[in-house]
C-alpha cells in the first residue's frame, strides 16, 4: 500500500525528497493543490508587482490545475502583506509576491522582515537599475560623471529614501568613490523627471522609467551583468567604468518558512514552468523588465546575500 | 493631416464604441460611489483591457477617467460627501445649495462646468502637448513647487468663512495629521507608535468620507426632527437663468486657468486645483460672502477647476511620460503593455494615436454630460427616499468604499473616528476645509522643501530660489495678511462707526444735558 503511494507521489510531486518524507505527509501532498491558492501582493492594482504577480498567477493556475487568486494587501511599503504572510499555516496555499523590500525593510524599517521567515520560491523577474542625466548634460559618459563628482558632490535623484535605487546609488559610490548627494523623490518617473528638468544631476531608477523619458535623458550605464535588450548600446557598469555594479527591482514568490518538502517543490517546479511560457515571456518584456529566473536554492542564496548588502549600505 | 484622418478612422469601430460604453457606466459608478476612485476603478478595468487593442483598451480607460469626474459631484452636491477627492470643494457651495432646494440646480451646472474645464483642457493638450509640459517640468522644479503648495495653503484663510482663527487652528490640525507616517525624504518613521497601518499615514480617501459624509450622517442622527425631514427632495430649478449663466463667467475663467496649472504639475490632481480654483473665484468675486452658502460662483470655481486639471495631466503624461495624476500612473504602465509607451516621441512616432486620445476624450466628456444631464433627475429620486433608509444606505456605501481601498477594515475604523472628528468640529463651529487641505498640502510642501535644502547646497543660490519662488512667496504672504489687514480694518470702521455714533449721541446727550440740567435745577 505504502509502496503504491509512494510510487504515486514520486509521478505526481516530481520530488527528489519524496521518498524520505514520512508516508503521512505524503498521502497530504499528493493532493495538493486541492484548493484555491492566495497569491498576497503587496502592493496596489495597476503597479508593476501587481501586474508581474497578476501574470504569474493565471500562468500557474494552468500548471497547477487550481484557481491562483491575486489578492491586494498594499500598506506599509509591502510589511503588512509580508508579515501577514509569515503568519499564514504553512501549507502553501497563501503565497506571496515579494520584491526588494523583502530584503530591505528590517534594515530601513525595523519591521519583521527576515529571510528567514520565509520560504523562498523563486525569482521571476528583474527591473535593472539605469544612471542616467538630463538630455542637455555635459556627461557623456559614467567616467565623466565620476570624475566631475570628485571635486564636489553631484546630486542624484531616486524614488525615495531607503529605497533600491537609493541603495544603489550609494552603492555605486562606495565602489567608485564618488561623491552622489542623493535626492529623494515620489517615485522613479519624478526622479528621472528630476535629471531631465536639470533640478538633479543624475537618476538612478529602473531601466523601464528612464526609457518611458527617452530623448529627455540620456542613459549613462545599466546597473546590471548584462545588456539591457531595450538599450543595446548603452554599456554595463564594468563596461562603462570597469568596476561591476549590480543593482536592480528583482521580485520572487514567496511562502511562510516550513512548507512540506514536496508541496515545496510542487510550487517551486510550477513557477519555473510559469515563467518558461511565451504569454508570460512576452509579458514582461513588453513592460520592460528581464525574465530572470533563480531557483529555490539560488533564490535563498542571493536575498541573504541582498540583505546583507543593504544592511551595510542602508543600515 | 493622415495622422488626423487615421486617428480619427480608428474610433470608428464598433469595439471602440462598446468599450466607451462600458466606462462611461462604470466610471459613473464608480464616481458616485464614496471611497472607489477613478485610480482604482482603472487599475482593476486594465487587467482586462490589457488583452484588447490600444484604441479599443484606451477607450474603455479614458472614459473611465472622464465620467468619474461627473460621477463624483452627484455624492458631493446631495449628501456632502465627496464621490472622489477631486470633488472635495464641490461640497463647500454644492450641498448647501441642495440643502437651500437647488439641487437640481447644482448638478446641473457642475456638469456643464466639468465639460467646460475638461474640453478646454483638451485643447491645451491637442495644440501644444510638448511645449507646454516641457516648460511646466523646466520651470516647475521643487522650490516652486513648494512655494506653490505654500501658496495653496493659504487657501486655509479663506475656507474659513466664520473666524479665521478656528481655520486656522483647523489647518494646522491638518498639517500636523500629514506628518504622520514614515517621510519620504529621509525614511524615518513619524508618530507610528510602531503600528505598521500608520506607516503610510492617515488614509487619504478615509479621511474625507469620515469628515465630510460620516459626520453630516451623524449630525443628521443627533439634529433629527420630523419637520427637517427631507430638506433637499425639493430640487428647485434645473436650468439656471440668464442671469446666473451671466455669473458663471469670471470664476469659469479664472478657475478654468488653475485647474490647466495645476493639472501640468505631477502629483497635483483635481482635489487640490478645486480647492485652489475656489478660493480665487472667491477672492474676485463681487460677492465673495456668499461662497461657502451656496454660491453659484462658488460651485462653478471648484468644479471648473477640478475638471481642468484631467487635459493638463494628460498632457504631462503624454509628452513626458511623466504621470500627471494617479489614474495616468496607471495608464502608464497599460500603455507600456500595449508598446505604446507615453513620452515625446509618442508625438512624433504615432501621432494618430494622440489624435485617437484627444478624440476618445472629447467624446467622453460629451456623452457625459449628455448621461449626467438626462440620468439626474433618477438619481435625485433617491432623495426622496425616508432619511433612515437613505442614510443608512449611505453608512453602508461609505464602509464598503473605503473597505475596498485597501482591503482592511483598520482603513473604515479610520473613516468612523474621523466621522466622530469631524461632528465634534461642525458642532463646536470648526470647518473640515482647511483639515483635507493640511493633510493634503502638508506632505508636498514639505518634501519639496526637503529637496530644495537638499539641492540647495551643491548650486548658487540663485540657480535654485528662482524669481518664480520668490513671487510665489511674496504672493502667499499678501495672501496671509491682506484678508486679516481687511478685517481688522473692516472691524474698526465699524467701531469707529459706532464710537462716531456713540460720541454723536453723548454730544447730543451733552448738548441737550445744559438745556435740561438747568431746566432740571429750575424744578
Amino acid at each position: 500500500m505504502a509502496g503504491v503511494l509512494g510510487a504515486a507521489i514520486a509521478l505526481v510531486g516530481c520530488s527528489p525528497v519524496s521518498e524520505v518524507a514520512e508516508p503521512g505527509e505524503t498521502a497530504a501532498a499528493s493532493t495538493f493543490p486541492d484548493k484555491d491558492i492566495r497569491l498576497i501582493i503587496q502592493a496596489n492594482p495597476g503597479g508593476g508587482s501587481d501586474l508581474s504577480s497578476r501574470a504569474l498567477a493565471s500562468e500557474l493556475e494552468k500548471i497547477l490545475g487550481v484557481s491562483v487568486i491575486p489578492e491586494n494587501m498594499p500598506g506599509a511599503s509591502g510589511a503588512l502583506a509580508m508579515e501577514f504572510v509569515a503568519q499564514q499555516p504553512a501549507d502553501g496555499y497563501v503565497i506571496g509576491f515579494g520584491p526588494s523590500e523583502i530584503a530591505m525593510l528590517n534594515t530601513t524599517q525595523n519591521a519583521n522582515v527576515l529571510p528567514e521567515n520565509y520560504d523562498l520560491l523563486g525569482q521571476i523577474m528583474l527591473a535593472p537599475g539605469v544612471i542616467s542625466v538630463g538630455a542637455d548634460s555635459p556627461y557623456e559618459t559614467l567616467q565623466d560623471l565620476i570624475d566631475a563628482s570628485k571635486d564636489s558632490a553631484l546630486t542624484v535623484a531616486n524614488s525615495g529614501a531607503g529605497s533600491i535605487w537609493e541603495a544603489a546609488t550609494l552603492g555605486l559610490a562606495e565602489e567608485t568613490g564618488a561623491q552622489f548627494t542623493t535626492v529623494a523623490y515620489d517615485g522613479g518617473a519624478t526622479a528621472v523627471a528630476a535629471a531631465a528638468s536639470g533640478e538633479a544631476v543624475a537618476a538612478v531608477s529602473g531601466a523601464g522609467e528612464a526609457l518611458a523619458q527617452k530623448g529627455a535623458v540620456r542613459v549613462l550605464a545599466v546597473l546590471n551583468d548584462e545588456t539591457y535588450f531595450n538599450l543595446p548600446d548603452v554599456p554595463t557598469a564594468e563596461e562603462a567604468i570597469g568596476t561591476a555594479a549590480v543593482y536592480g527591482g528583482w521580485g520572487g514568490i514567496y511562502a511562510p518558512a516550513g512548507l512540506p518538502d514536496d508541496v515545496h517543490s510542487i510550487l517551486e517546479d510550477a513557477i519555473a514552468q510559469a515563467v518558461e511560457t511565451d504569454t508570460y515571456q512576452a509579458f514582461q518584456k513588453q513592460s520592460g523588465n528581464m525574465v530572470v529566473y533563480r531557483d529555490s536554492a539560488e533564490f535563498t542564496d542571493f536575498v541573504n546575500e541582498q540583505f546583507t548588502l543593504f544592511q551595510k549600505l542602508l543600515g | 493631416m493622415n495622422a488626423l484622418t487615421d486617428g480619427i478612422a480608428s474610433l470608428l469601430d464598433i469595439q471602440v464604441l462598446i468599450g466607451m460604453i462600458m466606462g462611461l457606466g462604470l466610471g459613473f459608478l464608480v464616481g458616485a460611489f464614496p471611497g472607489i476612485t477613478a485610480t482604482m476603478a482603472v487599475a482593476l478595468a486594465s487587467g482586462f483591457t490589457l488583452t484588447l487593442e490600444p484604441v479599443q483598451g484606451l477607450a474603455v480607460l479614458l472614459t473611465i477617467y472622464v465620467a468619474a469626474n461627473f460621477g463624483d459631484r452627484v455624492p458631493a452636491i446631495l449628501v456632502n460627501t465627496p464621490g472622489t477627492p477631486a470633488s472635495i470643494a464641490t461640497t463647500l457651495d454644492g450641498y448647501p445649495m441642495a440643502k437651500q432646494g437647488r439641487a437640481g440646480l447644482a448638478l446641473t451646472i457642475s456638469a456643464i462646468v466639468s465639460a467646460i474645464g475638461i474640453l478646454a483642457s483638451l485643447v491645451v493638450f491637442a495644440a501644444a502637448a510638448i511645449p507646454i509640459a516641457t516648460i511646466a517640468r523646466d520651470y516647475f522644479k521643487s522650490p516652486e513647487l513648494f512655494a506653490l503648495v505654500v501658496f495653496g495653503l493659504t487657501v486655509m484663510i479663506s475656507i474659513s468663512s466664520k473666524s479665521i482663527l478656528k481655520g486656522v487652528l483647523a489647518g494646522l490640525f491638518g498639517l500636523a495629521l500629514g506628518t504622520v507616517g514614515v517621510f519620504p525624504a529621509t525614511g524615518d518613521q513619524r508618530l507610528t507608535f510602531g503600528s505598521l497601518d500608520l506607516w503610510e499615514g492617515f488614509n487619504f480617501i478615509a479621511v474625507i468620507i469620515g469628515l465630510f459624509g460620516i459626520a453630516e450622517l451623524f449630525d443628521q442622527l443627533l439634529t433629527h426632527h420630523k419637520s427637517k425631514i427631507r430638506p433637499i427632495s425639493s430640487l428647485g430649478r434645473w436650468w439656471p437663468n440668464k442671469a446666473e449663466l451671466k455669473q458663471i463667467r469670471r470664476p469659469l475663467g479664472v478657475s478654468g486657468l488653475v485647474g490647466l496649472g495645476v493639472g501640468l504639475i505631477p502629483a497635483a490632481g483635481g482635489d487640490i486645483a478645486g480647492l485652489i480654483g475656489w478660493d480665487r473665484a472667491k477672492r474676485i468675486s463681487k460677492h465673495p460672502e456668499e461662497f461657502g452658502k451656496g454660491s453659484i460662483e462658488g460651485i462653478t470655481a471648484s468644479d471648473t477647476a477640478s475638471s481642468a486639471t484631467l487635459g493638463g495631466s494628460l498632457t504631462t503624461t503624454m509628452a513626458l511620460g511623466v504621470p500627471g495624476d494617479s489614474v495616468m500612473a496607471i495608464m502608464i504602465g497599460s500603455m507600456m503593455i500595449w508598446g505604446i509607451a507615453p513620452g515625446p516621441d509618442l508625438f512624433t512616432r504615432r501621432p494618430d494615436l494622440v489624435v485617437s486620445i484627444t478624440g476618445i476624450m472629447l467624446i467622453a466628456t460629451v456623452l457625459s454630460l449628455g448621461l449626467s444631464l438626462v440620468r439626474m433627475k433618477g438619481m435625485v429620486k433617491l432623495l426622496d427616499l425616508p432619511h433612515h433608509y437613505l442614510w443608512s444606505a449611505i453608512l453602508i456605501f461609505c464602509i464598503i468604499g473605503t473597505y475596498a481601498t485597501t482591503n482592511s477594515l483598520y482603513t473604515v475604523g479610520t473613516m468612523m473616528v474621523f466621522g466622530v472628528i469631524g461632528v465634534l468640529m461642525k458642532r463646536t463651529g470648526f470647518p473640515a476645509g482647511p483639515v483635507v487641505l493640511g493633510l493634503l498640502l502638508g506632505p508636498l510642501a514639505e518634501e519639496n522643501l526637503a529637496r530644495t535644502l537638499t539641492i540647495l547646497p551643491t548650486k548658487p543660490f540663485i540657480d535654485v530660489i528662482s524669481p518664480i519662488t520668490i513671487a510665489l512667496l511674496l504672493l502667499s504672504l499678501l495672501s496671509l495678511v491682506l484678508p486679516i489687514i481687511r478685517r481688522h480694518r473692516q472691524a474698526r470702521a465699524e467701531r469707529s462707526t459706532t464710537l462716531a455714533e456713540a460720541l454723536l449721541d453723548r454730544d447730543a446727550a451733552q448738548a441737550r444735558t445744559p438745556d435740561d440740567a438747568p431746566s432740571a435745577s429750575k424744578k
